[in-house]
């Protein structure tokens, strides 16, 4: 029995292994920081000795300076909150539908047979060509966004879990069968973690997607939001807000990113590619 | 041919296996055509063939994984009820998402309480000399530590009948050596009836009471084989037999020879 809980021990060692190599900064770590510091660094230095006008890019500085503005004023935190709660319902409401449609179109050819072409069909759409559509159906309100970003998730994460359940090894699922795994048991200890790599793929897409569009449709059809901020703030000729929105879309992706990168690390740990040390 | 194969436990515990005029096609290509076959419980019998003689076929039917056969297929247990087989493939096929004590308990089911189920499967695991492995994940053993898992992962659920379809042809050979003296023991530790799909005639012979090889979907040769256990390769008996079976399979060659140029 002892041996037994130092197994689980020894599990759950490994995860948190995997959170911990994740956050700590070696040498090493501090790689792929190196270019976008240098970038950092060359356009200080030509906005400082005026090789660059602030109206075409203001310096880092300054566009520091807006960030500290806009945060004491609370605009950038109520508008950045904005911004990601629609983010994430459309991504959980896009998510959850397609999640579904792949799980059934996975497991059974009657389903398959019956949605596939449709989706494939729809998914030739761009999803932001949909927009004026959209603000004639809904307006401006938030059902417009809620709609986009479902609409855009939807398909990476379709098609990569539809394609992680369709290729489970067909000899662990004999295997399952001979063993008296049926059902939703089946589904639980051999379909599912068979197919989450490629479903965790799907997400990291749709992550990518999820922003796209909801900064595009922030941008065209919003009265609130980042997107929205930094369209006012174009109006206004104010290039540092701007230049800040930008940022933050970069270090919003690299978040998103980030956190589908440590469900990876935690659920993915038995997968040679996904263990400590090995860096995708 | 004086000396008696030792089974203290013969009938035990092993289930009985009766294939009564066994036909199975695959299209218009008839794999096995009327196959006769008697296991006696807790018997070891071996199946050898040529690659496409259909002896992998019978395994499929007789493991329950293909029921589209004509012919009827009896497996009765000495407890009077019918009883799952229970299968080691070539290939381990353990979950690579799974523990490898949680692998072995897979093999008891879907209903088995967690608690229990782990304390069976350390006794398995350390039955295959594995016990202090259960922790890892599969990727990190050796091709026959694997399929030690898969053996204990067999046995775990103390079946009466194992099925075993060449689950020692990927193994280098001292490996291969090795775990044939160790499904040997347990074997003999715990009485199921076995039935050894193999190409490896030596393997075949010392491990089984019985081989059969099955030529063109139909049994051509059953053998008694009479040797002691544990078995000497070396012995003279046993190179005797180990070329006559050879000579036998080989012959089963011939009638395909039409491809050869």
């Amino acid at each position: 029995m002892s041996e037994l809980t130092l197994g689980a021990v020894r599990h759950v060692n490994r995860k948190s292994g995997a959170l911990a190599s994740f956050f700590r900064i070696s040498p090493k770590g501090l790689i792929p920081w190196l270019l976008p510091l240098g970038i950092l660094v060359v356009w200080q230095a030509s906005a400082s000795f005026g090789a660059l006008p602030p109206s075409i890019l203001p310096a880092p500085f300054d566009v520091a300076k807006a960030a500290w503005r806009l945060l004491l004023s609370g605009e950038l935190i109520a508008n950045a909150a904005i911004s990601f709660r629609r983010a994430i319902s459309g991504l959980v409401v896009g998510g959850s539908i397609a999640f579904l449609f792949g799980l059934s179109n996975g497991l059974s050819r009657l389903s398959e047979r019956s949605t596939d072409t449709t989706i494939q069909m729809v998914r030739n759409i761009p999803n932001l060509a949909l927009i004026p559509l959209v603000i004639l159906w809904f307006g401006i309100g938030e059902e417009a966004k809620l709609f986009l970003v479902s609409f855009g998730v939807f398909f990476p994460i379709y098609i990569n879990t539809f394609h992680g359940i369709r290729t489970v090894d067909p000899q662990l699922v004999e295997m399952a069968r001979s063993y008296g795994f049926k059902g939703f048991e089946l589904f639980r200890r051999v379909i599912l973690p068979g197919a989450l790599p490629s479903i965790l793929v799907g997400l990291r897409y749709a992550l990518g997607i999820m922003w796209l569009t909801l900064i595009v449709a922030e941008t065209i059809a919003a009265q609130s939001g980042l997107g929205y901020m930094a369209m006012s703030a174009r109006e206004f000729m104010q290039t540092d807000v701007v230049v800040l929105a930008i940022l933050i879309y970069a270090l919003l992706g690299k978040l998103a990113d980030g956190s589908v990168r440590i469900i990876e690390r935690v659920t993915l740990s038995w997968h040679p590619a996904y263990r400590k040390g090995a860096r995708l | 041919m004086s000396a008696v194969a030792f089974k203290p436990n013969q009938g035990e515990r092993g289930a009985s296996v009766v294939l009564r005029h066994i036909t199975r096609s695959f299209g218009t290509n008839a794999v096995l055509e009327g196959v006769d076959l008697e296991v006696k419980p807790g018997e070891f019998v071996a199946i050898v063939g040529q690659s496409g003689s259909g002896k992998s076929t019978l395994l499929r039917i007789i493991a329950g994984l293909d029921d589209a056969y004509e012919g009827s297929l009896t497996i009765g247990s000495m407890k009077g009820q019918k009883t799952a087989a229970r299968i080691m493939y070539q290939e381990p096929r353990l979950l690579p998402w799974a523990s490898v004590i949680d692998n072995v308990a897979f093999g008891l089911g879907p209903q088995a309480s967690r608690h229990q189920a782990f304390a069976q499967a350390r006794v398995a695991l350390d039955a295959v000399g594995l016990g202090d492995r259960g922790g890892e994940w599969p990727e990190v053993l050796s091709g026959g530590q694997k399929q030690r898992v898969a053996l204990a992962r067999a046995l775990v659920s103390k079946p009466d009948l194992l099925v075993l379809d060449e689950p020692l042809g990927a193994l280098d050979a001292l490996t291969r050596i090795g775990m044939q003296s160790l499904l040997e023991r347990v074997w003999l530790e715990q009485g199921f009836t076995a039935i050894l799909v193999t190409h490896d005639v030596a393997e075949a012979l010392t491990l089984a009471d019985r081989v059969v090889l099955i030529e063109n979907g139909q049994i051509a040769l059953d053998l008694a084989i009479p040797f002691d256990r544990p078995r000497r390769r070396g012995a003279v008996r046993f190179g005797e037999l180990e070329d006559q079976l050879l000579t036998a399979l080989l012959k089963s060659k011939s009638k395909t020879e039409e491809y050869v140029i």
